[in-house]
Order: C-alpha cells, then sequence, then structure tokens
C-alpha cells in the first residue's frame, strides 16, 4: 500500500517540479500585485488594498469587455461543440478519401492564430470576399465593413472562431468515438435498436468524459480570447474582451500592472465558478 | 438509394472541406505570387505563379534557422508531455488519493490564468535562473502541461480498469503496468496530445518573443511577426512565411492520424 | 614540462585579453526584409572601425516590441541602446530608465528633433530620424473633377471643395481617406487639423488644458465633416489600398506610402502637399524615432559612440535610401541630392518645418489614448463633438 502511493507520487512529480519551479512564483507575484497600485516602468509603489477591484468592477469597460466575453462564451461554446462532433459522426466512419476529409476539416486549428486573424481581417474587410458573398445571398454589409461595425464585428470574429476551432475538438471527439467498444454497439444491433436510438443510449453517454473535458478547454480558451481581437479590431467596436482588457491595462499604455492583475484574477474567479458547475452538471447524470 | 445517399455524402464532406480550407488556400495562392502584386480578387485568378518569395525566405531572412529551432524546440516539448501528461494523468485518474485531487485541482487553476498576468513574473524567474534567451526558457516550463493532463486523464477514466487489475493479479509492477498496458490503450489521445502540444507550441508567440532576443534561439512566429513591416504588409512574403510554418504541422498531423484511427481495436475487453 | 603548461596558460591568458572586447546590445525595429541588411552592415562597419566593440542586435515587432522594451527596463536587464519613439521617451526617462544625453552646440545645430527628447530641460535620447505627415492626392481624378495640373489645395476652404467635388465624380469613388479607430493612428489624423485651426492641448505655460477649446471643437467639425459627407472609411492600410485603387482623393499619409507606390511599381499620379491651413499652409504632426542610452548600461561609452555612428549624416542618408524615409534627422543628410531631387520627399522635409509634436509628457501615452477616444466617439459614436472634446479635457485635468 505504501509503495502505490510512492509510485503514485512519483508519477506526479514531472508536474509537481513544473508546479513549483515555473508557476507557483508568477501567479503569487500577479495576485500580491493585484493590491498594489504598481506601474512597470515606475520604481515604486503602494499598497491599496480592494481599490482596484472596487475601482473595476464601476469601470465601464471593464464591463463592457465582461459583457463582450459573455456573449462570446455563450455563442460559440455550443456551435463549436455540436458542430465538432456532427464532423467527428460524419468522418468517423469508414469511406474512400476519409485521411483527405479530416486532415482537411483539421487544418485550420493548427494555422496560427495570428495568420488566420489576418487571412480574416481581409476577408472581413468592405468589398472583401465575405462581403460579396453576402450581397450575392441578398444581404447588405455593413457600410466599411464587418470588423468595423458594432452590430457586426464581435459576431464576425466569433464566426471565425467557431470556423478555427471545430476541427479541433472534432479529433478529439474522434479519439472518444474509437474508445467506445464496438461490441456495444453490435449487441443493441441485436436487440434490434436503429441508429439514432445508438447514438444517444451508447455513443453520446459514453462520450461524457471527453465531452466534459471540451466543454471545460472551450469555456477556458472562449473566456481567455484574445489574439483575434488584438489582431482584428484592437477591441474597438465593442470588441474588447477580459483578456483584451487585461491586457491593455498591464501592457500597454500606462503598463498598470496592479490594476491588470486585479482584472485577471476576477476573470479567473469566474471561470472558476463556471468550470466548476459544468463538472457538477456532467458528474451527477452518473459516471459511466 | 445506396449510391444517392453516398453522393449526398460526398457533397457534404467537399461541401464542408471548401468552407474548411478556402481561407488556406488564399494563402497558399498569395504566398505564389510575385511581391508587390495586389491580392485583388481579379489578380488572384491571373497573377503568375512564382516560388520568388520562399526562395527570397531562406536566402534574405533567418528564416531556416528559425524554422530549425522551432522543430528542435517543438519536438523535445512534445515527447516530455506525452511521457510527463500521460504519467501525471494515469496518477489522477487511478490512484485516489487526496493529493492527487489536489493535484488535479491545480492543473485546473493553471489552465484559468490568463497568460499575460503571468508574463512578467516569469521573465524575471527565467533571468534569475539565468536561462533567458536559451532554449531552456522555451522547454523547460513546458515540458508537462495542464490541458495534456485533463485531455489524458479523461481518456483514462473512460478505459475499464479490468485489464489492468489483471495484470496486476498476475504480479506485474506498478511501471510495468503504466507503459507496457495502459500507454498502448492510450495511443488515439497521446496521438492527440501530440499534435495539440506540437502545433500550440509551434504557433507560440508571446513566451518566446519575450523570453529570447538572440536570432540563434528565436523561432518562427517570431520570424512570421518580423516579417509584418511598420505600416504596411508585404502579404505574399508573409504568407510564404506562413505557409512554410503549416507544412511540418500539416505533416505530423498526417503522420499521426493513423494512431487515431487505429484506436485500441488491440486491447480488445470492455466492462 | 612545468613550463610548457605555463606558457600554454600565459597563451590563453593573453588572447582573452586581447578578445576581452565590450559587448553593448541594440534593440531596434527594422527588420523588413529591404531594411534589415543596412542595419546589419551599419553595424558590421561599426564593428571594423571600432575592433573592441561588439554589437549584439535584437529585432523587435512593431506588434509587442513596446512590452518587451518595458518588460526589460522594468526589472533591469534593458540593453544598452534601445530605439524609442519620440512619445515614449518623457515616461521612460521620468521612471530614471534613460542616461542623461548631453548635446554640445554642434550636435545641437546639426540635428532636428532634440526638444522631443527634452524632459525637464534634460535631452535623454538622440534623434535618428524623423516623421510627419502630408497631404496626398490623385491628380487624376482632380484633373477629371476639373482642376487643372498644377492644383494644390492650400486653404481649408479649397481643400474641402476639392473633396467634394472628387466626391461627387461617382458613386464608388470617395473624396478622403478616413482612418478607423486604430490606436496610435486615428489621433494623428485629427491633431494636424486641430492645430490648423490654431488649437493647442495645454497653454503655453503648460498649466491648463486647451483641448475643449472653439478652435479644437472648429477642427473636430471640420474633419468630421469630411469623415460624415465623402468618407471611404477604414483602417490605415485599407485607405491606402483604396487610394492607390483609384478610389479615393486625398489621404493623409506618411512616407511609407512613396516607398509603397515604388516597391509596387505602380504607375501613379501623385499629388503631394502641405496639410491645408486657414489661409497659408497649416501644422502636421511630427514623431520621429530616437536612439536611448540605458542608464543601467556599463558600457555608455561605447554606446555613445554607436549612437553616434549610427546617426552621422552619412549613415542616415544609407537608412534612409533603403527606408525611403523622407526625413533624417541631420541636418547634412537632409541636404543631399537623394532628398533634393525628389518633390514628394521635398514636400516632407517643407512639412517638418511647419509640424508640431505631442507635448513631451511622461503621461502623454495615456492622453494620447482619451483624445483618441474623444475622436473616435464623435466621428463613430453618438457624441456631440464638443461633448467629446468637453468630456476628454475634464479625463486629462483629472489625470494631471
Amino acid at each position: 500500500m505504501k509503495q502505490k502511493k510512492t509510485t503514485a507520487l512519483f508519477l506526479a512529480l514531472p508536474w509537481i517540479v513544473t508546479l513549483l519551479l515555473f508557476w507557483l512564483y508568477p501567479i503569487i507575484y500577479s495576485f500580491i500585485v493585484g493590491f498594489t497600485d504598481k506601474q512597470l516602468l515606475s520604481k515604486t509603489f503602494q499598497w491599496v488594498g480592494f481599490d482596484n477591484y472596487k475601482a473595476l468592477l464601476s469601470d465601464d469597460s471593464f464591463l463592457l469587455a465582461l459583457k463582450n466575453t459573455a456573449i462570446f462564451v455563450v455563442g460559440t461554446i455550443p456551435l463549436t461543440t455540436i458542430i465538432a462532433l456532427l464532423l467527428a459522426l460524419l468522418v468517423n466512419k469508414q469511406f474512400k478519401g476519409r485521411g483527405l476529409f479530416r486532415a482537411g476539416y483539421f487544418l485550420p486549428s493548427i494555422t496560427s492564430m495570428v495568420v488566420i486573424a489576418l487571412i480574416f481581417t481581409n476577408l472581413f474587410q468592405r468589398g472583401g470576399y465575405i462581403a460579396l458573398l453576402a450581397e450575392m445571398l441578398g444581404f447588405t454589409p455593413p457600410q466599411h465593413g464587418f470588423l468595423l461595425d458594432s452590430s457586426t464585428a464581435l459576431f464576425s470574429i466569433m464566426a471565425m472562431d467557431v470556423w478555427m476551432a471545430v476541427g479541433y475538438y472534432m479529433l478529439i471527439f474522434l479519439a472518444g468515438l474509437k474508445s467506445i467498444p464496438q461490441e456495444l454497439y453490435e449487441a443493441a444491433r441485436i436487440q434490434g435498436a436503429g441508429s439514432i436510438r445508438q447514438f444517444f443510449s451508447i455513443t453520446l453517454p459514453l462520450l461524457k468524459p471527453v465531452a466534459l473535458f471540451i466543454l471545460v478547454i472551450n469555456s477556458i480558451k472562449s473566456f481567455q480570447v484574445f489574439v483575434e481581437i488584438f489582431v482584428m479590431t484592437q477591441g474597438k467596436f465593442e470588441t474588447s474582451t477580459m483578456v483584451y482588457f487585461i491586457y491593455e491595462a498591464g501592457l500597454t499604455t500606462k503598463f498598470n500592472f496592479g490594476y491588470a492583475s486585479a482584472a485577471a484574477y476576477i476573470l479567473f474567479l469566474i471561470v472558476a465558478v463556471f468550470s466548476f458547475m459544468q463538472f457538477r452538471l456532467l458528474k451527477n447524470r452518473g459516471t459511466v | 438509394m445506396k449510391f444517392v445517399k453516398k453522393l449526398l455524402r460526398y457533397v457534404l464532406l467537399f461541401f464542408i472541406l471548401g468552407i474548411m480550407v478556402f481561407p488556406l488556400l488564399w494563402m497558399f495562392r498569395v504566398s505564389l505570387m510575385e511581391s508587390g502584386n495586389s491580392i485583388s480578387f481579379d489578380n488572384l485568378l491571373t497573377a503568375s505563379f512564382s516560388l520568388q518569395n520562399y526562395i527570397d525566405l531562406f536566402t534574405n531572412s533567418q528564416i531556416g534557422k528559425y524554422l530549425y529551432n522551432s522543430i528542435f524546440v517543438g519536438l523535445i516539448v512534445t515527447v516530455g508531455n506525452i511521457v510527463f501528461c500521460f504519467m501525471t494523468a494515469y496518477t489522477i485518474a487511478r490512484y485516489k488519493y487526496i493529493v492527487n485531487k489536489v493535484l488535479f485541482v491545480s492543473v485546473i487553476l493553471i489552465l484559468m490564468i490568463p497568460i499575460h498576468i503571468i508574463i512578467i513574473p516569469m521573465y524575471l524567474l527565467m533571468v534569475n535562473f539565468g536561462i533567458y534567451d536559451s532554449y531552456f526558457a522555451l522547454i523547460l516550463p513546458w515540458l508537462v502541461n495542464p490541458i495534456g493532463i485533463f485531455l489524458v486523464k479523461q481518456y483514462i477514466e473512460s478505459i475499464p480498469p479490468a485489464m489492468e487489475e489483471a495484470a496486476r493479479i498476475d504480479g506485474a509492477g506498478e511501471m510495468r503496468i503504466l507503459f507496457r498496458i495502459v500507454m498502448p490503450l492510450c495511443k488515439p489521445v497521446l496521438a492527440v496530445l501530440a499534435i495539440q502540444v506540437f502545433f500550440t507550441n509551434w504557433n507560440s508567440f508571446l513566451f518566446p518573443f519575450i523570453l529570447t532576443q538572440s536570432d540563434s534561439v528565436r523561432t518562427l512566429p517570431v520570424a512570421l511577426a518580423l516579417l509584418q513591416g511598420h505600416q504596411a504588409i508585404d502579404w505574399q512574403h508573409l504568407m510564404a512565411g506562413s505557409a512554410i510554418a503549416v507544412i511540418p504541422v500539416l505533416i505530423v498531423f498526417i503522420v499521426l492520424q493513423k494512431q487515431i484511427v487505429s484506436g485500441i481495436t488491440a486491447g480488445g475487453i470492455k466492462q | 614540462m612545468k613550463k610548457i603548461y605555463l606558457i600554454a596558460v600565459l597563451v590563453i591568458l593573453q588572447a582573452q585579453l586581447l578578445s576581452a572586447k565590450t559587448t553593448i546590445s541594440w534593440w531596434q525595429f527594422w527588420t523588413d526584409p529591404s531594411i534589415k541588411p543596412v542595419i546589419e552592415e551599419m553595424t558590421a562597419e561599426f564593428e571594423k572601425q571600432n575592433p573592441d566593440i561588439e554589437v549584439e542586435l535584437t529585432d523587435l515587432t512593431w506588434a509587442n516590441g513596446r512590452e518587451k522594451i518595458v518588460i526589460a527596463f522594468a526589472s533591469g536587464t534593458g540593453p544598452d541602446v534601445v530605439e524609442l519613439g519620440s512619445d515614449w521617451i518623457a515616461e521612460f526617462a521620468v521612471n530614471g530608465h534613460l542616461a542623461e544625453y548631453t548635446v554640445d552646440e554642434k550636435a545641437q545645430e546639426e540635428f532636428h528633433g532634440w526638444e522631443m527628447a527634452t524632459f525637464q530641460n534634460k535631452v535623454y535620447a538622440k534623434p535618428w530620424f524623423l516623421g510627419t505627415r502630408v497631404l496626398f492626392g490623385n491628380r487624376d481624378l482632380l484633373t477629371k473633377a476639373g482642376y487643372d495640373k498644377n492644383f494644390a489645395p492650400v486653404t481649408f476652404d479649397q481643400f474641402k471643395e476639392a473633396v467634394y467635388k472628387v466626391d461627387s465624380l461617382s458613386k464608388k469613388i470617395y473624396g478622403f481617406g478616413s482612418n478607423a479607430p486604430e490606436k496610435h493612428r486615428l489621433y494623428k489624423k485629427y491633431l494636424p487639423f486641430f492645430w490648423s485651426f490654431g488649437a493647442k492641448i495645454f497653454s503655453d505655460d503648460n498649466r491648463l488644458c486647451l483641448l475643449a477649446s472653439d478652435y479644437a471643437v472648429n477642427a473636430l467639425n471640420y474633419y468630421k465633416e469630411l469623415h460624415d459627407s465623402c468618407g471611404y472609411v477604414a483602417n490605415q492600410r485599407g485607405i491606402e489600398d483604396a487610394f492607390l485603387d483609384g478610389k479615393v482623393g486625398f489621404v493623409i499619409s506618411g512616407d511609407w506610402l512613396l516607398k509603397r507606390i515604388e516597391n509596387e511599381k505602380l504607375n501613379f499620379n501623385l499629388l503631394s502637399t502641405l496639410i491645408p491651413g486657414e489661409k497659408y499652409p497649416g501644422k502636421s504632426f511630427m514623431g520621429g524615432e530616437f536612439l536611448a542610452i540605458n542608464k543601467n548600461s556599463k558600457n555608455k561609452k561605447a554606446a555613445q559612440k554607436f549612437v553616434d555612428f549610427i546617426t552621422s549624416p552619412e549613415n542616415q542618408v544609407k537608412f534612409c535610401k533603403a527606408n525611403r524615409s523622407a526625413n533624417p534627422s541631420s541636418k547634412t543628410a537632409a541636404s543631399d541630392d537623394y532628398f533634393t531631387s525628389n518633390t514628394h520627399l521635398q514636400t516632407f522635409i517643407k512639412q517638418l518645418q511647419l509640424a508640431n509634436h505631442p507635448p513631451v509628457d511622461p503621461n502623454w501615452v495615456l492622453f494620447e489614448s482619451i483624445i483618441e477616444k474623444a475622436v473616435e466617439d464623435a466621428l463613430f459614436g453618438d457624441r456631440q463633438t464638443a461633448t467629446a472634446l468637453y468630456e476628454a479635457r475634464k479625463k486629462i485635468e483629472a489625470l494631471r
């Protein structure tokens, strides 16, 4: 028994060491800085207690960033998850050229976000392909382009994000589908269950651990959306998100690191609560 | 009837494929245009093809060196993650000690910290460790990552422990069980992990940029960022650089996707 | 045996002494494939002339370079020599990160732009090359609109009329390229009109913020009218694309536009002229790239030598030619044939005489973002011009 415990600890050693060496200090440092008025370039700073936190909660641009992030999270996660699952089911079957389609669908998620964002900035601009397409379909695209209009900018970025992410989650669903034993399907077939029934009574429940992973990771990533905002709109036209706000406060203009840290820990708290709920929700329905 | 169904399926498959690869086809097309050309739609169709941008990049810039650095760092980090994430994930998934619960919470919490807030103390740390501007700064902290641990842990939990228990009864040691029995069962997820780690690392910009300063250790995304000029974007060279960046990841994907496909048919037994 | 050993040690020691080079690090932003070779060539030439000094070059990106500089300086690990934009100098200086620069009379005479690096009567960086904005027009469109081939708008009224005339040529042609709210760009488009209308950011004694004066409101109204009625709205790059595509009559832009026309071998009938004013040409925006020395540098002398080398007139000409920069800081360099023989470059050199720079203030980056927000609100939001400027003034006053 004791030996087992040692093994358990030994196996976790790489993570424990990384945690202590590389993560612990930065986390403690930034947490403490959140209670000061530290500006990066200045050599002095003062304790301000909860002032940063108080100021944030009445800072309009912070609240706007909070709202945009919420829209982003609520808007993209269900879409990404469902499309990814459908794609996984589509390319899971045996057919000619399967590898090609998988690679093709996955391609966006292995391309650098910066490059994708640059390409889409071009596609979204006035007279760009997406505007032309919208006109062909009978819509009037925004006058100055999709990214220069408050009513379309955030949604355009969200659409791009879904486009980019589905390939990666498709892959994870695929790996999950592979872990389901074929015997279960055979047994179901013998009992006369149709494919839809099989999907709901076998595939879906058995995909739960993988689905939990996808939900949690996708929400954390969506809460932290940054690069696309940075490259495409710089937070203008109501696209500023939490991490963009943190970046802007902490790493541009006045390098107000204390304020940015406080904002980061508010975000941290929100994500933590959100993830905790997801864990709860998927656990309560009984484990596989 | 069956034929119609098959046809519909391929129409759908190709339609989606078109949506997914169109922007990247655009990237390749632009990268094959002569620099200075307009990237308007008409021009995309009519302009002549040329490899000049690729040649420029390899002759005029340090891109070869950057490419080497990216591959070197990427491979080490990927191998590290396969081993270490797997070990940690296994211990969290299978040993139900309090410590392990705490470990799992630590994994999730680390994920939730926005990196922009970490970057400055991380920089200080690297300077104090004396590994700023070296490969170590790009490798050591990233050898095991929380997303990877979480991913593998979720997968291991979906595998029934029957085989491990059988082996344990036969008297196999823990290490043997871990690497000989569980690891092969985890092939699909480890392949996903490898792809994910490789491409995340491959495209990572902010940390490599802040944590290095000499050309000799800088990686490809930094080179790509340097290709973006002050006031104008040289689309052709930038897209050529981006294409160079996509190709190796695509190769890694094609190599590893067989592992995902093959699944765990070898294992066989379930609940 | 022992002797040989001793000799060997001595030889090694001596070799080490001989190679005891001073290494200075230089962080800079010019990474463009057309210009990086010139940077490398200059540093190599410097090393050749000064065999005891080695230069370690680090490239910065435009998007994130400033973060890297700030993080490095904040943790005491900054480079010996760093390229800084003029608007950053005061902030670094006030926090004690930059070495003071002694300017002798000769240097004072030779170089433009010292005032942008002067904070509380001390100079903290050396001007390398400067930048300003001029008015560019499309001659073909102007001709179509009925102007003769030598026309150049001088006054606000002439300019506005020309913008309207070009705009009414066709539905697909716009009079004026108007910037979308892009950081560090939009306010540089408003400020020329602001100054040309006679407005000031601060009173001469620096006590009051005058951002919401009648002049300032008039300037913003004028700019907004161009934007609303004749504006082709896009980010800077989009505006320039459209301008070079023949869709836009006028844009305000910098010397990089000339570089682009040349690089893309465009056959463009370009008009370049000074920013318009009330009766005579108005004032433009001026900024510049400076070389500063880290206060913590252990090799300040070598660093100084290096800065003087890079900013020497010959090297400025070399650099400006490669980068198509129109405004070297050195007066000797500016009198080179390269600049005097080109009418468009001459426009820039003339405009520099008629240009203001933003106040040298450690909080300028903050003020800048406030002013930019006001312009953004007035052009793209629902704020009245006067209200937007008034709010900005309030915010700036609260910070002082």
